[in-house]
């Protein structure tokens, strides 16, 4: 156990909580395009990604609507059950494969009950996620598309700790909520300032500073609401 | 017609335990809610928290430039200041009386205490947050796809599920304002549904004259809120029934 807790919900907790709830997490690997629950569907497992990605996703009349969160390493995928609910309102879909530690939800809810240390980190967490969820609902209402990209790749990269990752257009329409010739536009619109580099599925970013001025003030807040947390 | 003044007018105050509403009864103090009064603003600090019992008040987000879109509307079904027992010492929302009414309010440290006992009331406000986030979604998908005469449906229906009468004082600037949108907007939305007899509105209230058809215009975003937030609270509302009856 020599390794770094790279979850950092895990590692902000006391040691003492953390080696009691290790026996319980079980390492996996996420693949790219996993569906951990669908939308309505009771939740079997939390998820702690460590360099893996999951969104979660809205659903209108059945199809992919909007993202209104993105868990990585900052988090844990399976809220509701930490508030008292056992059915997920979202799709959580792996949109960044890597590995996860996963528990199972009896086992989570005992140890829950067990640990006023996790308590208060996962309060802390949904008090985060509420922020990114509000400002995701004023973001799509007053930014346009490019700077919500521009933000999107940006907490993209926070979350997995990398300039580059797959993505294709499809699911980036899903994302933002738009159709897919707008995310075109404005993927190229970025492309052409030299901020990102995207062929064929593969987003790299190029300038990361140049990202952050491009993209609406919402980036900052959220982060600063995640840090504070 | 009109109720006496209780604290169970407001629904998570009723769904408590005889034990956990007798600890807080002593310290709930009765406050109006003036219509546009601010209960917190954007970053600032928590002294309270509020249970309305009657009148709305609208969670807003506040962009850097000052534009500002409502999130979620909480009225007697809910309480205002969440964030306060997610261990935010701010509150991310700024949050404004929408409809005018009373509140039941308590000192930060007291439901801070009561919370950490990890009881009937922590469970209770832990799913109620639950039913805040659906909202929220909810209202960020509905500002994303559809279009604005279904949210303004929408909010309408909310809006009246945590009024006493189905009647609403409201001006098409501050609907607009809650929406995010300009006011030419609401007011072409507004008229259409006038002119179908689903509603009418004039000098600043708005009666709904035909529910049904409301419901039948609205998006799904309004039963989704609605369905999670009986949900949510229906169980534990059912423990509590069974000592009442």
């Amino acid at each position: 156990m020599a390794a770094a807790i790279q979850n950092s919900l895990l590692a902000a907790l006391p040691r003492q909580s953390y080696l009691r709830l290790l026996p319980g997490l079980a390492p996996v690997e996420l693949v790219f395009g996993e569906v951990l629950y669908e939308a309505g569907d009771p939740i079997r497992d939390v998820y702690f990604p460590s360099q893996s990605l999951v969104s979660l996703l809205t659903l209108v009349e059945g199809h992919l609507a909007l993202e209104v969160g993105l868990v990585g390493r900052e988090g844990m995928v399976g809220i509701p059950l930490a508030l008292g609910v056992d059915v997920s309102p979202v799709r959580a879909l792996v949109q960044g494969a890597g590995p996860a530690l996963k528990m199972n939800a009896a086992r989570f809810r005992s140890e829950l009950n067990a640990s006023p240390p996790l308590q208060r980190e996962l309060h802390r967490y949904v008090h985060a996620m509420m922020a990114q969820i509000s400002q995701t609902a004023g973001c799509n209402r007053f930014h346009v598309v490019e700077a919500r990209l521009a933000r999107w790749l940006l907490m993209t990269r926070d979350r997995v700790g990398s300039g580059q990752f797959r993505m294709t257009h499809e699911f980036l329409s899903h994302m933002l909520g738009v159709r897919r010739v707008g995310v075109t536009e404005a993927a190229c619109a970025l492309q052409r300032q030299k901020l990102i580099a995207y062929s064929r599925g593969n987003i790299t970013i190029l300038d990361d500073h140049g990202l952050e001025a491009a993209c609406c003030s919402c980036y900052q807040v959220v982060k600063d609401m995640h840090e504070a947390a | 017609m009109r109720a006496r003044r209780t604290p169970q007018q407001n629904r998570l105050l009723a769904a408590l335990p005889a034990a956990e509403f007798a600890r807080l009864a002593p310290h709930l103090e009765h406050v109006p809610l003036p219509l546009g009064a601010a209960i917190y603003e954007s970053g600032g600090e928590q002294g309270h928290v509020y249970f309305p019992a009657s009148g709305i008040v609208s969670l807003l987000y506040v962009m850097n430039d000052g534009s500002a879109a409502e999130i979620a509307v909480v009225g007697n079904d809910g309480m205002v200041g969440i964030a306060l027992l997610m261990g935010g010492e701010t509150t991310p929302s700024r949050a404004v009386v929408q409809s005018a009414g009373s509140a039941w309010r308590l000192e930060a440290a007291r439901i801070k205490a009561e919370f950490a006992r990890g009881g009937p009331l922590q469970r209770l406000l832990l799913r109620y947050t639950q039913a805040l986030i659906t909202q929220m979604t909810q209202t960020a998908v509905c500002n994303r796809h559809h279009v604005l005469e279904q949210q303004l449906c929408r909010w309408l229906l909310l809006s009246l599920d945590r009024l006493p009468s189905n009647q609403l004082v409201m001006t098409q600037q501050l609907i607009a304002d809650m929406l995010g949108v300009r006011r030419e907007g609401v007011t072409e939305a507004a008229g259409r549904l006038q002119a179908e007899g689903l509603i009418d509105y004039r000098r600043g209230r708005i009666n709904v004259r035909d529910r049904a058809k409301l419901e039948k215009r609205v998006c799904e975003c309004y039963a989704v809120v609605r369905r999670e937030c009986d949900r949510l609270l229906a169980p534990e509302a059912a423990v509590t029934a069974v000592s009442a009856s």
